[in-house]
């Protein structure tokens, strides 16, 4: 969280500061390339990349964006493609759909002299991109781990719901099942709910039918939380389990500080990430502060006492 | 011919092959399913667990029925999954709208649920007339529909989640957890669509001209049939039942988003074909498309409630079960 | 047995290329085959003849490698062999020619004459020798087709032709051509047996098969009967009339095929046709129509018969006067054509007039389906339908149930016309009502016609078969190339009077009342 808001006000202060050299540069095309808003987190990533570019071509004149949402690898690699034929783009910011198919065309931009930037998913090989904001999906798993390992200190019977199958799911389930291990903590069910409220709603109605017990849920994920608490609901068993969502939807982040026995906690991995890495970018063709480097935004626990800082009402997510 | 006769008596009455395994066939595959899942897991037949599964076959359900049609008379459409995301957050911005004049009570889900319906009927009578009266396949109409729904419903919710007003929620929310002596609304009015369906399809001239369109527009045309009209017909009917669904669906989560309703179209039209339905038209069979929905979620159900295999290998086995279901209807054909 | 029992005549001293040797075929339970013994040999055209469902069909398929025998053996030239499919018979060299044509529609006459084995120039077509090999193949059978024209704007003869040149083109030794004349005018059937005398002279044996015996007698040099898929007869040429064909195949006499005709009651006219233009096709045609008349309509092929007959009742956009029993009305649709007593009995009953993949009740009640019930249709009075059509148009299927796409082109035929009399029309327009039919269920059709104009329906009669028209029609109109070129009645009705109009060698003014 810290992060995000520390790069924010650098990029700020940057702006303040050579407001002169910026001007006196010619105009520059920035082309922002992300999946579409396919569930909630995309949702909120898609509005903070819309809302971070039109902040920054307000701020700079002298900047432009060229906003490209994809709703598979091909069309994000076509995208890209056009960006550099077309748009003449100097500077790429990129949140992979894959990371394998997008490594070869990003690439090409980097080596065609063009600055890039890669949000979230890192690319398959390294050294490609000038600039990489990431979240930390072994932390994201970690820490829903630890939490669950704090709040059972004498193990229990949980059942998890896990994403569309990809190495991002799979990252964050190995770091929670390490995190877990030796605290008696028994996952007796797992299924991909694959970051959907509808089919989360089903696989939790069937785990309910098949075990009699069932302590906690881990639901990965807050769209999928929403459909798993709905199943709870139906099948009258509220006050048997708790569920821990992920991401910080805002809907959730009010339970939490509200105080919803159900919904103890959240993990952040902030949609913001692209806005985060836009902003950095920009700076970079409108300052001189040094912005290349490496960042992972870590996943943060949000519980009763800290839920206030991390909600915002006005985020679609 | 010295055979005349004897033939001619033959004819009197209508002769059924003892059993034929084009018509029990995808019975056949339920029953095994069901077989299968009592010997997996003793809950399977539980109440809880049978509606559960019931009552979320209900969406795919209602719209496979008004699937039936469309795919018997010679069309498709694609689009239907988009269409009820779109409608649904149509509904739901109509509702909240309301909210503030009307309060949180039944007119506003009420009016909620006549929009549903007219969107329905509105987005259907898109479609049918695009392939009726401008002649594009009806492929390429629903397509295109298929994805301005869904561009338009990702735009409605500005990339997220449109949620249902919290307290109209609590009042509409009985209308799919609750329903008469135990059995939920969904599954009612999935089996009044059912039913209204087998029996339009058998015995009702709609249901004919369906079939005759399907297999053969043109003889169709030239025994006074309506073709235009008949076709039009089959697509607003999906699209009121497309809206019908939606109805039963948003008091489920109270809300829609983008991801609402992705990939029901290929479900809907699977359940169409798995039922014994022909797919480029000219037969088709309500009460099949209601056992090939059935089949389809019993199959998620039975994987969800069992660990034998992977999770990754779901959609394989899913796949393998149309396949062989479809495969078990088509042997009396090598005669 | 009424014909001779002549045996095989020694005529071409040639060994056979093509024999069956106690062939039998069986369809699951259902024998359709027996015993046949049959030999083709190199430089010889053999008729096949024989009711429909006699077995011809299947055996043409069997010579031709797309059915197995269930028993016996077929033997080229001399050895037996075992087609597994229609490209092995046709790589050996014997082709098939189907009546429903193997084209492909969407593509070009060029491409369909090399489809599966176009000519290449290393790994690319070669397309002008393609090219001219088409155009080299379409002179020698006097078309003057495009051979880039999509097979599906031809006419039906040129597609005919196109399939003789892809037969000739694979070097075929062997053609078996299911009913080739079918679908052709006298003049084309001209060119077909010029080419059928060409290919004899160059030694290729054809087996033909057809309903007219007049070309049997004219071309054949030998002739086989089946019957109820029993070998009858196989006799050398002249050996057996055209009488003695009819008979064999039928297995008993046959009576004067056309019932006697009978004047209409009144000559009132039920049906005033004025000016009556079908864009493209026919122009400012007029005619009456008397009640309880056969008023019959000639011309070639292509004249605009079907295509104004098509416009009168709602099928084509046309325009011009109709009157009912002196109303003027206006019909736009066939259901309109429908509640106006009027029916049409198209020409095509497999792509327009029956639904191939349906059971005999859905068809047969399809056109009136109104009648039965107001929204629920009653399936008992369906079945009390059928069960009455079936014998009242004597329609002979194995199984109520099965596809109509699996009965004979004469049982299709009379459930045709048991559907469109269910309409319970006062007019019937029947289009073409025998083609591909054999002679048996000619007979009856024709009796079926005679019955109804008795029973006061009038009848319009659009036929290609002069011996029809003249054997049943009080008037003829004849058309030619879209407009009427002139009407006949009572003795001027005879088949030179009728080729003159329709060629266009006399003139007379079209006149409603003839």
């Amino acid at each position: 969280m810290g992060v995000v808001k520390a790069f924010k006000a650098l990029a700020l202060a940057a702006a303040l500061a050579a407001p002169a050299a910026a001007q006196a540069q010619d105009s520059k095309v920035i082309g922002v390339s992300i999946p579409a808003a396919t569930h909630g987190w995309a949702g909120g990533m898609n509005y903070h990349a819309q809302e971070a570019v039109k902040r920054l071509e307000k701020t700079y004149p002298q900047l432009k964006f060229v906003l490209a949402t994809a709703g598979d690898p091909g069309k994000q690699v076509s995208d890209i493609e056009d960006m550099m034929a077309t748009r003449n783009i100097d500077a790429l910011v990129v949140l992979p759909f894959e990371s394998t198919p997008l490594t070869g065309p990003v690439k090409r931009v980097a080596e065609a002299g063009k600055w890039v930037t890669v949000v979230d998913r890192g690319l398959a090989e390294e050294g490609i991109e000038d600039l990489y904001v990431a979240g930390d999906n072994p932390g994201f798993g970690r820490v829903a781990g630890e939490f669950f390992r704090e709040r059972m200190p004498s193990g229990g019977k949980i059942v998890v719901l896990r994403g569309i199958p990809t190495t991002i799911d799979n990252e964050r389930v190995e770091a929670f099942r390490k995190a877990i291990e030796g605290s008696g903590i028994e996952i007796i069910g797992m299924e991909h709910g694959n970051w959907n409220r509808d089919s989360a709603f089903t696989v939790m109605q069937d785990f309910l039918s098949k075990h009699p017990k069932i302590d906690a849920v881990w639901a990965s994920d807050d769209d999928m939380a929403v459909g798993v608490l709905e199943a709870i609901n139906q099948a009258g068993r509220q006050d048997e389990m708790w569920v821990l969502g992920g991401a910080g939807m805002k809907e959730m982040i009010k339970r939490v500080m509200d105080g919803d026995k159900r919904v103890p906690a959240n993990v952040t991995y902030p949609p913001a990430m692209i806005a985060t890495a836009i902003e950095i970018t920009a700076l970079r063709f409108v300052s001189n502060a040094p912005v290349s480097g490496r960042f992972v935004i870590g996943s943060e626990l949000i519980t009763q006492e800290n839920a206030q800082n991390f909600y915002f009402p006005d985020s679609p997510f | 011919m010295a055979d005349a006769t004897t033939t001619r008596q033959e004819l009197r009455k209508p002769r059924r092959p003892a059993v034929n395994l084009h018509v029990v066939g995808p019975l056949v595959a339920l029953a095994v399913l069901i077989v299968v899942g009592v010997l997996l897991n003793p809950n399977f037949l539980s109440y809880g667990n049978v509606t559960n599964v019931l009552a979320r076959s209900a969406f795919i359900g209602i719209i496979a029925v008004g699937m039936t049609f469309v795919i018997t008379s010679g069309g498709l459409d694609l689009s239907v999954g988009s269409m009820a995301a779109f409608i649904a957050g149509l509904m739901i911005l109509v509702m909240n709208a309301l909210v503030p004049t009307l309060g949180p009570g039944w007119p506003v889900i009420l009016i909620g649920m006549a929009a549903a319906l007219v969107f329905g009927f509105l987005a259907g009578l898109g479609n049918g007339l695009l392939i009726t009266r401008a002649r594009i396949e009806a492929f390429i109409v629903t397509l295109g529909s298929m994805g301005i729904f869904r561009s338009l419903i990702t735009w409605l919710a500005d990339g997220g989640t449109l949620s249902l007003n919290f307290q109209v929620r609590d009042v509409y929310r009985p209308v799919y957890y609750d329903g008469i002596l135990g059995v939920s609304w969904p599954i009612i009015v999935f089996l009044v669509v059912a039913i209204a369906g087998e029996i339009a399809m058998r015995h009702t001239a709609f249901g004919r001209h369906c079939a005759a369109i399907g297999s053969n527009e043109q003889v169709a045309r030239y025994s006074a049939v309506h073709v235009e009209r008949v076709r039009l017909a089959t697509y607003v009917m999906l699209g009121m039942l497309v809206g019908l669904a939606t109805i039963m669906y948003v008091p489920r989560l109270g809300s829609a988003s983008s991801a609402t309703g992705v990939l029901w179209e290929l479900e809907a039209i699977a359940a169409v074909i798995i039922g014994g339905t022909v797919l480029k038209g000219g037969f088709g069979r309500v009460w099949g498309t209601v056992v090939g929905v059935l089949i389809l979620n019993l199959i998620q159900n039975i994987l969800n409630l069992t660990d034998l295999v992977s999770p990754y290998l779901n959609g394989a086995i899913q796949g393998v079960i149309i396949v062989l279901a479809v495969v078990l209807q088509r042997q009396k054909k090598a005669l | 047995m009424a014909a001779p029992a002549a045996s095989a005549a020694p005529i071409p001293a040639a060994a056979p290329v093509l024999a069956l040797a106690g062939v039998g075929r069986a369809f699951g339970p259902v024998e359709v085959l027996f015993g046949i013994d049959f030999d083709l040999k190199p430089g010889e055209v053999h008729a096949l003849i024989g009711e429909n469902g006699a077995g011809k069909s299947t055996m043409m398929k069997i010579m031709a490698g797309y059915l197995a025998p269930t028993k016996g053996r077929v033997l080229l030239d001399g050895a037996p062999v075992a087609f597994s499919s229609s490209e092995e018979a046709e790589e050996r060299g014997v082709v098939l020619i189907h009546q429903e044509f193997n084209l492909a529609r969407q593509l070009s006459v060029e491409q369909n004459i090399f489809l599966g084995r176009e000519l290449k120039r290393g790994p690319f077509l070669d397309h002008r020798a393609m090219r001219e090999t088409t155009l080299a193949l379409l002179a020698e059978l006097e078309t003057p087709v495009d051979p880039a024209a999509i097979v599906a704007d031809i006419s039906v003869p040129e597609k005919q032709m196109v399939e003789i040149a892809k037969a000739l083109s694979r070097k075929a030794r062997v053609i078996i051509m299911d009913e080739p004349t079918a679908v052709l005018t006298r003049k084309e059937a001209e060119v077909l047996f010029r080419q059928i005398e060409r290919l004899r002279a160059a030694g290729t044996a054809i087996l033909y098969t057809s309903h007219k015996l007049d070309e049997v007698a004219r071309l054949a040099d030998r002739v086989t009967v089946l019957r109820d898929g029993r070998h009858v007869v196989t006799a050398p040429r002249g050996a057996l009339s055209e009488d003695a064909m009819a008979e064999a195949m039928v297995g008993r006499e046959l009576s004067n095929l056309f019932p006697a005709k009978a004047e209409p009651a009144s000559a009132a006219p039920v049906l005033t046709v004025e000016n009556f233009s079908v864009e493209g096709f026919a122009e400012d045609v007029s005619f009456t129509l008397a009640r309880g008349e056969v008023l019959g309509f000639a011309g070639l092929v292509g004249s605009g018969r079907t295509e104004l007959m098509e416009g009168l009742v709602g099928l084509r956009p046309a325009h011009g006067a109709v009157r009912l029993a002196g109303r003027p009305v206006r019909i736009r649709s066939v259901e309109e054509a429908r509640r106006a007593g009027i029916a049409y009995l198209t020409e095509d009953r497999k792509e327009r007039g029956l639904l191939l993949n349906l059971a005999m009740r859905p068809n047969l009640t399809l056109l009136a389906l109104s009648r039965f019930g107001r929204f629920l249709i009653d399936r008992k009075a369906e079945e009390l339908a059928l069960d009455k059509a079936i014998a009242e148009f004597d329609i002979r299927a194995p199984l109520r149930e099965i596809p109509v796409g699996n009965l004979s082109g004469g049982n299709q035929q009379k459930l045709l016309l048991a559907k469109t009399m269910l309409a319970d029309p006062d007019i019937v327009i029947i289009d073409e009502p025998t083609r591909g039919i054999d002679i048996g269920t000619k007979q009856q059709i024709y009796g079926f016609v005679q019955r109804l104009a008795a029973a006061g329906k009038s009848i319009i009669l659009v036929s290609s078969e002069m011996a029809e028209i003249i054997g049943l029609a009080t008037r003829v109109c004849v058309m030619r190339a879209g407009r009427l070129a002139g009407t006949l009645s009572g003795a001027d009705i005879n088949e030179d009077a009728i080729v003159r109009l329709a060629m266009g060698l006399e003139a007379r003014r079209a006149n409603g009342n003839g």
